[in-house]
This record gives structure tokens, sequence and C-alpha cells, in this order.
């Protein structure tokens, strides 16, 4: 099978820019084309991972680099969007149609919760079940009450990830928060709390997806191999994630990144202990204690012990969320997962400087979201 | 008095201009066995067509909860103005769990408490659904 390969990555700052969609994903392309010392005639085809930008969104933002008559297709799946089109770019390439493809995310948000009808019923909005936040606070509380995981383990997810992205110049919030001033920041949806979630906001992330073969002929620097990329949706009723309005007490399905983590898991040859550093979807501080039992960084029921004994700190065995995840970068839907993966590129080349993971091989990027739509990515340098 | 409508067509049973003996519509599915939320023409599990309408039992137990503490985006026809209300995902003996608000004070609420159907009649005629503590639960 066709080797692929990332020799070149691109980011704008997530934040919030009084810029146009256009302008950060112009820039975040043109920086992974200069990354890569490709030029844009010499691009095959491009996938535009987004979500609410309105459509043809990919031709409108790359058309900023010049004239083209490439393919420039939009992908979407939900907060999976940017692996679902990392997936297509893989596709291409190992199909032998493409050499070389830009694979770009890129979002603007609208400000403070998104419009509901995107992913509720009217029904379930009118009965007050168009929260987001709601769902993942439910799956906090039931483990808490079948686990005995602690307000405060939560909590430390969230100290964490805020305080390692300080080192991070492209968060949208750079500030380390103590336990105390989390833990006292207001509830939510119990038990999760305002400096334990996510916000939309603004963003955009590109790499340049090749062969192996032609990274080689352009003696690309630091190319890192792809050794999986896997997008799945939920199996029936395996998540309660919105919008849900009722599961199963009887049909026990695997969860969606319970599932995408063994499928790539198996297609990379390599299981959790082999990875050296992750990229998570922390929505919610929470949301990570429970990926890291579905990744198989630990049994079931386990999470909170991983976090107090510092395992998946940066100078941890697997460290997560190194550029300080979605809780301090925001999550631009569409550029969050491309984003990750420009975090993973950036740690494996050695180039991440203070937030450096000494020596890593291996990354692993997650996003799950709507729908149950899950993506994870394993990058192997 | 007529026009009352369910707030999701195949959601209820019963009659719901006079209230009598409303409950949750279901799906029972004859191959796989699932029962489901609403009057579905196909299994969502299976896909499979072979499928009954059913009523589902009105007493549940809370499987898991949270405290919405801010007003959800959109056109929420909850208590004007805002009150932060516990929603529910509450087990069924039918073999499901429903996401529904539950109408006893949110601190009140716990993991595995007996609670039961309630029909709501909105102002404007439309007819939804919470859950509110059952048995000993109510009397505390
Ligand atoms: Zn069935």
């Amino acid at each position: 099978m066709t080797e692929v390969v990332i020799i070149g990555a691109g980011i704008h700052p997530f934040g919030r820019f009084d810029k146009s969609a256009e302008e950060i994903g112009s820039f975040a392309a043109r920086a992974a084309l200069q990354d890569a010392g490709v030029a844009w005639a010499d691009v095959q085809a491009s996938y535009l991972s987004r979500m609410y930008l309105p459509a043809t969104s990919g031709a409108r933002i790359l058309r900023r680099l010049g004239g083209t008559d490439m393919p420039i297709v939009d992908v979407e799946a939900a907060c999976a969007s940017g692996g679902a089109a990392l997936h297509q770019a893989l596709l291409a390439i190992r199909s032998g149609e493409c050499e070389v493809v830009m694979v770009l995310g890129a979002e603007k948000m609208p400000r403070g919760f998104m419009d509901p009808r995107m992913i509720y019923a009217d029904w379930q909005i009118e009965m007050g079940m168009s929260l987001n936040p709601a769902y993942w606070s439910m799956r906090a509380m039931r483990h808490m009450h079948e686990f005995g995981t602690t307000e405060l383990q939560i909590a430390k997810i969230a100290y964490k990830n805020h305080k390692n992205s300080v080192h991070n110049p492209n968060a949208m919030y750079q500030k380390a928060f103590s336990l105390e001033e989390i833990l006292n920041s207001p509830l939510v949806c119990d038990p999760i709390r305002r400096l334990e979630i996510c916000a939309p906001d603004d963003g955009a992330a590109a790499v340049v997806v090749a062969s192996a073969d032609f990274a080689r002929r352009i003696g690309a620097r630091k190319p890192i191999r792809i050794a999986a990329c896997v997008h799945t949706i939920a199996r029936y009723s395996a998540d309660f994630r919105c919008p849900a309005d009722s599961m199963s007490a009887t049909a026990h399905n695997d969860g969606p990144t319970e599932v995408t983590a063994a499928k790539a898991y198996e297609k990379a040859g390599l299981g959790a202990s082999d990875i050296n550093c992750f990229e998570v979807q922390d929505t919610d501080a929470f949301c990570e204690l429970e990926i890291y039992e579905e990744l198989q960084l630990c049994p079931l029921g386990e999470g909170g012990r991983l976090i107090d004994e510092g395992v998946t700190d940066i100078t941890g065995k697997h460290p997560v969320n190194m550029s300080g995840g979605l809780i301090s970068k925001g999550e631009p839907v569409g550029a969050s997962h491309l984003g990750q993966v420009v975090e993973l590129v950036t740690q494996l080349r050695g180039e991440a400087g203070p937030r450096q993971v000494d020596g890593a091989k291996v990354g692993l990027g997650h996003v799950l979201g709507a729908g149950g739509n899950c993506a994870v990515t394993i990058l192997q340098r | 008095m007529s026009g009352r409508r369910a707030v999701r067509d195949g959601l209820l049973v019963g009659n719901l201009e006079t209230g009598e003996e409303v409950a949750l519509a279901g799906t029972g599915c004859r191959i796989c066995g699932e029962v489901t939320l609403g009057q579905n023409r196909l299994c969502p599990n299976c896909g499979g067509e072979e499928v009954e309408p059913l009523a589902l039992s009105a007493k549940g137990k809370v499987w898991t909860y949270t405290v919405v503490r801010y007003p959800p985006p959109g056109d929420y026809k909850g208590a004007d103005p805002f009150r932060p209300f516990a929603l529910g995902l509450v087990e069924l003996p039918d073999g499901l769990r429903v996401l529904a608000p539950l109408s006893c004070a949110p601190e009140q609420v716990r993991i595995g408490m007996d609670v039961v159907f309630q029909p709501r009649v909105r102002p404007d005629g439309v007819i939804q659904f919470e859950y509110a503590p059952a048995g000993e639960e109510a009397a505390q």
C-alpha cells in the first residue's frame, strides 16, 4: 500500500478575530505550503474541513492562493470533520490519483452557544434539551456514581490543559488557572464548570499530504507518516451525546472512541502503550478523563487515577493535550482536528519548544462530537 | 376544547384532549427485541420492519442526570424567567432510557431514584412531558 506522509503543516491561531474565513484559512494553507516547500500549482486536490461555513467555502478560501482547476471539496462530519477530510486525502493518494493533496480545516464560529437547530429537533429545544454540556455532564455524573470519580479529578484535567496552553502561542487562552479557581468557577451543568469546558471560536490549520515517493523526490524536510486515519460514527445506542433523546438499556455496543481507536491501532500495528503523545477531544474536562479509558490508556473506571498519578502530564508517560487542548484553544469545529495534527507534527519533528515531549516518535489525535462522529489519526516519525 | 398536540408527532399515546391514559409511545422490534422511543416504522437498531407500537411504562428510575444552570439556546418553552432544572436519563423497565426534564427541585434528584411519567400541557396546547419523584421520594 502506498505510504502517505505529511510534508508541511501550518496554523492560524485559534481565537476570536475580525478576519474572514478566507483570510484565516488561506493564511494556514500558505503556511503549510511554505513549510512543505511545495508550490500551490503542484497540489492536485484539496479538501476543506468545516461545519459552520457556507457552501463551497473550500473554493472561496483556496482561490486566494491563485487560480486552479483542481477539485476542491468541502467535508463535514461535525467535530470529526478534520479526520474525515484527512481520510479523503489518504484515499486520493493511495488510489494513485494524486501525489500531493492539501487538507485545510477552517472555521468561524458564532459567539456563545451554537444555533441548536443545527443538531436538535424542535421538540428537544422546546423541552430544554439543547444545551450541549448537559450531555457531557450526564456522562460525568454516571461515571462518578459508578467509579467514584471526583470533581477534583475532573478539575485536574482542566488545570493541566490550561497550564500547558501557556506555552502555545496559537491557543485562545494562554492562561494558567489554579485548582481553586477552576473549582470555584460557576457550574454550567453539574458537575461541569465554566473553566472546564471549551468555547467555540475561529481558527484554521492545514497540512500538505503526499505519497512517500513524492516526499523523497523533493527532499521533504522531516516527513511524518500517517500510520492510520479512521473516521466512524457511533453504533446504535453507543453514545448519548447530543442529539440523543433515548438510548437502549439492553444493547451494549462499544462507544465511538473505543471502536475508532481499535481500528486505528490495528491499522497502525500499534497499541496505546506505543504512543508517546496524544491530542484528544476535551470538549469538557470529564470527556478527556473518559477518553483515557476508551483509548486504552487505563482500564474502565480508572481515568481519575491516571490524572492523579500525572501519567498524562507533559512530563508523564503518556502526555495528553500538550497544546492546551480545546479547553484553552477553543473549538473551531472544522479546524480542531487539523490543529491537533499540526501539533503532533510539530512534536514528532521535535520542534515544540517548551511544550516538547521528549523523544516523541508516535502521536495520536482524537476528535468526537455530534452524531457520535469520531476520528482518530496516528502519526509516526 | 381541541387542538392539543404532542410536542413531537408519534411521541405520545392516549387521549390528548382529556389527558386520559397519556403515555410515551414506544416501538418494539420483533427481530432484535429492542424497544425504542416513539412510533417508528423501522427499528433504529436493526432496520427491521417487523415492529409493533407500544405504550411505555410510566415508572422509571433516574439512571443519570445533570442540572442545567443556563438557559438552553433556541426556543426553550420552560420557566420564564429561566430557573435551573434537572435533566435526567430515566431508565424504564421496557428496556430503554429516556431523556426528559425532572419536575422536582434539582437538589432532590439522586441516581437510582424512582420517578413517574407526567404529561404537561403548555399554555399553547402542546403536550410535552417530564418525570416527577414517585412513592416515598415524592413524600419527602
Ligand atoms: Zn430491531
